[in-house]
């Protein structure tokens, strides 16, 4: 009995334990984070952090331009109040220390055991989403030299790479799985994009458009968190004004909208220019062979020079910019910062000081835009133009064509200035600025890069594969002297391009393609007129187990074929199977399962 | 498109058709481009004749009444018409290919045509010599009397293709036998050829 009372007892408690057990796998269930929310939370961790930390590479940055210039406000008015010889030493001094950094940091590196990457892009895009930190902390390191003592780069570069690196060590410490840890990245990045520019929206876009190469909702929700918390995180430590806020623009005739809707065409002819400008410089500095720190010290040297003429063309260009769009600047005036500008900025990019040129190409952008503006007041002064309004058009579609990512630069000068009445304005300019320069352009300023490092990380992938790995033993073979009815049965009862000839020791003799005979399958009168060996192609490319993967890829596109045949060597030729394209990018891809069951059923 | 339509908007293009006899029609376009020949099919309509085809034909070798004892005296004698022809690079290695060919697989036609010929190294473009022999000749089991020598450079295996299924299609029509074996010329023979009537 005493055994039938628990047993009753306990069918007396278990309605209330059920229904607690059922609310407890009910919020479980519902409250838990899957892994996409978890993304959103840990993205908005790095948003804040990336905040902290931008704000604190400008806090430091701001001391090192006092101990430099002895001012603390802003870095042309510190050069400003310099004498001349101290303009030409300060900046040589700070890329002579930015250069032994560098110089002295690679060594410190080169003793990590690890192999990462210190670029934020490649780890997104290639990489394992691991940025190497004492690599990054050197770079930082540099870039706070270079720009607190005036060269002329933007200093968004390290404020981003700073913010990467937090988000890829969260990843790192975390072992969160690689794909997310990449996404936790680019989240990094765009806080650290937010935070420099207080631009959430155009940051989200920046990283996905130029590096993810996406705008689907899927991998731009994180980004947004990111880029709205560093922002707001931002405002909060005291910088709530956007960069360049605008008083309003009006326009004085409905005329001028034709002369505003021109400027995307001269801005989007003018980039391809300036992206080759920059180029030559950095092919030109490569030439002279000089220790690190010497090289640039010597841009730093420049740099100085040119500040001498003008201090306006030291530091990013930020407080250029707000003079530009606030004060009347007259055309020779705008025309000589645009030059000096362009001649320090090239130099710094060339000689290899860390850092952007994003800054610096706004200034471009809004000066040639500000120069077009005069222009069109001196030529109808009826319309009495407000040049600043083509500054600021004029810097959107600059940024358009020279990053080949229109709908980033049309946010990114709308929060820029706030200005809704110039809106349609930008978006018409960047969009006709992108597609003229795209007519001479077709490498964009981040794709370049992108690009040299995808190749790089293509090859080096594909190194590592072995043709035998994935080569397929049972391809289909005829006889030299197979008919052309049994050829044509051959491509009928299979779906290959190729059928391979071989004699009766498997030797490859050539090759029959789809493509040459596809015409003819139906023509009863050549069946017995026509056998294998009248119609195979004798050089048909194949590969070995020897040949690398590099080879088998040319080969590959010398044979316009899905698949080659393998054989033993190239001696005896003897067939042992064949490789496919689909298997090579599939086992490239990492997905080696795939490419193995692929291999099976095909 | 039938041939009205099509000879309707050809009208408007400007292309000039002319009769060649009840059976082709030969069609020339306004501006600068080679004619197009067509001919009456069993159906009554008409159908492109390859172009190709009738141009390697044009540059064939014609040998009336070829007489030999086998078919490699016969293939030999053939062989030598195209000795000193200009496109022959390497007659040595086209004849040994032609033979290398004969022996993996007589390429015969029912009916009594031969079609010897390869694909060799020893020949720049597609060479051909044409035979008709008055005495059939024995290929294996089969009395040929009409012989297509085709030399084929490796590389043109399409131009091949085409050129031997049109000979075939065109050699199964109707008596067609006893018409191109009467030709007497390189010109008759064609002609015998796109005119089937």
């Amino acid at each position: 009995m005493e055994t039938n009372g628990e047993i009753e007892q306990k069918t007396t408690l278990s309605p209330l334990l059920r229904r607690l057990l059922r609310l407890q796998f009910w919020l479980v269930e519902h409250l838990r984070p899957s892994e996409r929310q978890s993304t959103l939370i840990w993205a908005a961790l790095i948003g804040a952090l990336g905040a902290l930390t931008s704000e604190a590479f400008r806090k430091t940055s701001d001391f090192v331009l006092h101990l430099a210039t002895g001012s603390s406000s802003g870095i042309i008015s510190g050069f400003a109040n310099l004498t001349w010889w101290q303009r030409l030493i300060v900046p040589t001094v700070g890329g002579l220390l930015a250069g032994s950094t560098l110089w002295f940091g690679s060594r410190l590196v080169a003793g990590g055991k690890q192999k990462t990457t210190t670029d934020y892009m490649e780890a997104i895009v290639v990489g394992s989403g691991i940025i190497s930190a004492r690599a990054s902390i050197v770079k930082s390191l540099s870039a706070l030299l270079s720009i607190s003592t005036g060269t002329s780069i933007g200093r968004e570069g390290p404020l981003v790479q700073i913010s990467s690196l937090v988000a890829s060590l969260i990843g790192r410490v975390r072992n969160i799985p690689i794909p997310q840890r990449r996404h936790l990245v680019a989240c990094g990045a765009a806080a650290g994009i937010a935070s420099a520019y207080k631009a959430p929206i155009a940051a989200s876009f920046f990283v996905a458009e130029i590096i993810l190469g996406t705008v689907v909702v899927e991998s731009l929700g994180p980004l947004i968190i990111a880029s709205v918390v560093a922002a707001f995180v931002t405002q909060m430590l005291g910088n709530s004004e956007p960069l360049y806020k605008s008083s309003g623009f009006n326009l004085h005739t409905r005329w001028e909208i034709i002369p505003l809707s021109c400027v995307g065409i001269l801005l989007g002819f003018s980039a391809p220019l300036y992206l080759g400008f920059l180029r030559s410089a950095e092919r030109l500095f490569s030439k002279i062979v000089l220790p690190v720190p010497l090289k640039l010290a010597l841009g730093g040297a420049i740099v100085g020079g040119l500040a001498i003429l003008n201090p306006d063309v030291c530091g990013n260009g930020h407080g250029l910019l707000r003079s530009i769009f606030h004060q009347y600047w007259f055309w020779d005036e705008v025309l000589a910062i645009i030059v000096l500008k362009l001649l320090a900025t090239a130099t710094a990019f060339g000689s290899g000081v860390v850092g952007g040129v994003f800054t610096p190409t706004l200034v471009v952008g809004a000066g040639l835009g500000v120069l077009y503006g005069e222009g069109i007041l001196y030529l109808a002064p009826q319309f009495q133009s407000d040049p600043a309004m083509y500054g600021v058009v004029g810097m959107g579609a600059f940024l358009a064509a020279t990053t080949g990512a229109p709908l980033m630069a049309i946010l990114m000068a709308f929060e820029l200035t706030l200005d809704y009445s110039i809106a349609p304005f930008l978006m018409v300019n960047c969009v006709v600025a992108y597609y003229c320069s795209g007519i001479f352009e077709k490498r964009f300023m981040y794709g370049e890069s992108l690009e040299r490092k995808g190749a790089a990380f293509f090859n080096q992938q594909l190194a590592a594969v072995n043709i035998r790995d994935l080569v397929r033993r049972d391809p289909i073979t005829l006889p030299k002297n197979a008919t052309f009815a049994q050829i044509a049965e051959t491509f009928v009862q299979h779906r290959f391009q190729h059928v391979y000839i071989v004699d009766k020791d498997q030797k490859l003799l050539g090759a029959i393609s789809l493509h040459d005979v596809k015409t003819f399958l139906d023509r009863p009168e050549l069946e017995s007129v026509v056998i294998a060996a009248d119609i195979m192609d004798e050089d048909f490319p194949r590969v070995s187990p020897m040949h690398g993967m590099n080879d088998a890829l040319h080969k590959f596109s010398e044979a316009h074929s899905e698949r080659l045949p393998v054989v033993d060597d190239m001696v005896s030729k003897r067939l042992i199977g064949s490789i496919s394209k689909t298997d090579i990018i599939l086992h490239l891809a990492g997905d080696q399962s795939a490419a193995a069951t692929s291999r099976q059923f095909r | 498109m039938g041939l009205r339509t099509g000879v309707a908007a050809a009208i408007r293009r400007g292309i000039v058709f002319e009769k060649f006899s009840n059976a082709v029609i030969k069609a020339t376009p306004a501006f600068p481009g080679r004619s197009i020949w067509y001919n009456k099919d069993s159906w009554g309509g008409y159908r492109v004749i390859s172009r190709k085809a009738i141009e390697h034909l044009k540059g064939a070798i014609f040998l009336k009444d070829l007489e030999a004892q086998s078919d490699h005296e016969a293939i030999s004698k053939m062989l030598d018409l195209l000795r000193s022809h200009p496109e022959v690079c390497n007659f040595e290695m086209f004849a040994a290919d032609v033979f290398d060919r004969q022996q993996t697989d007589p390429p015969l036609f029912p009916g009594g045509v031969a079609f010897p010929h390869a694909r060799t190294d020893g020949v720049m473009t597609l060479v051909m010599a044409v035979a008709t022999c008055r005495k059939p000749i024995q290929f294996g089991d089969i009395s040929v009397r009409l012989i297509f020598l085709v030399g084929v450079p490796k590389r043109a295996g399409g131009d091949y293709l085409e050129l031997i299924s049109f000979l075939a299609r065109q050699i199964r029509r109707d008596r067609a036998m006893e018409r191109l074996t009467g030709a007497e010329d390189m010109p008759g023979f064609i002609a015998r050829f796109v005119d089937p009537a």
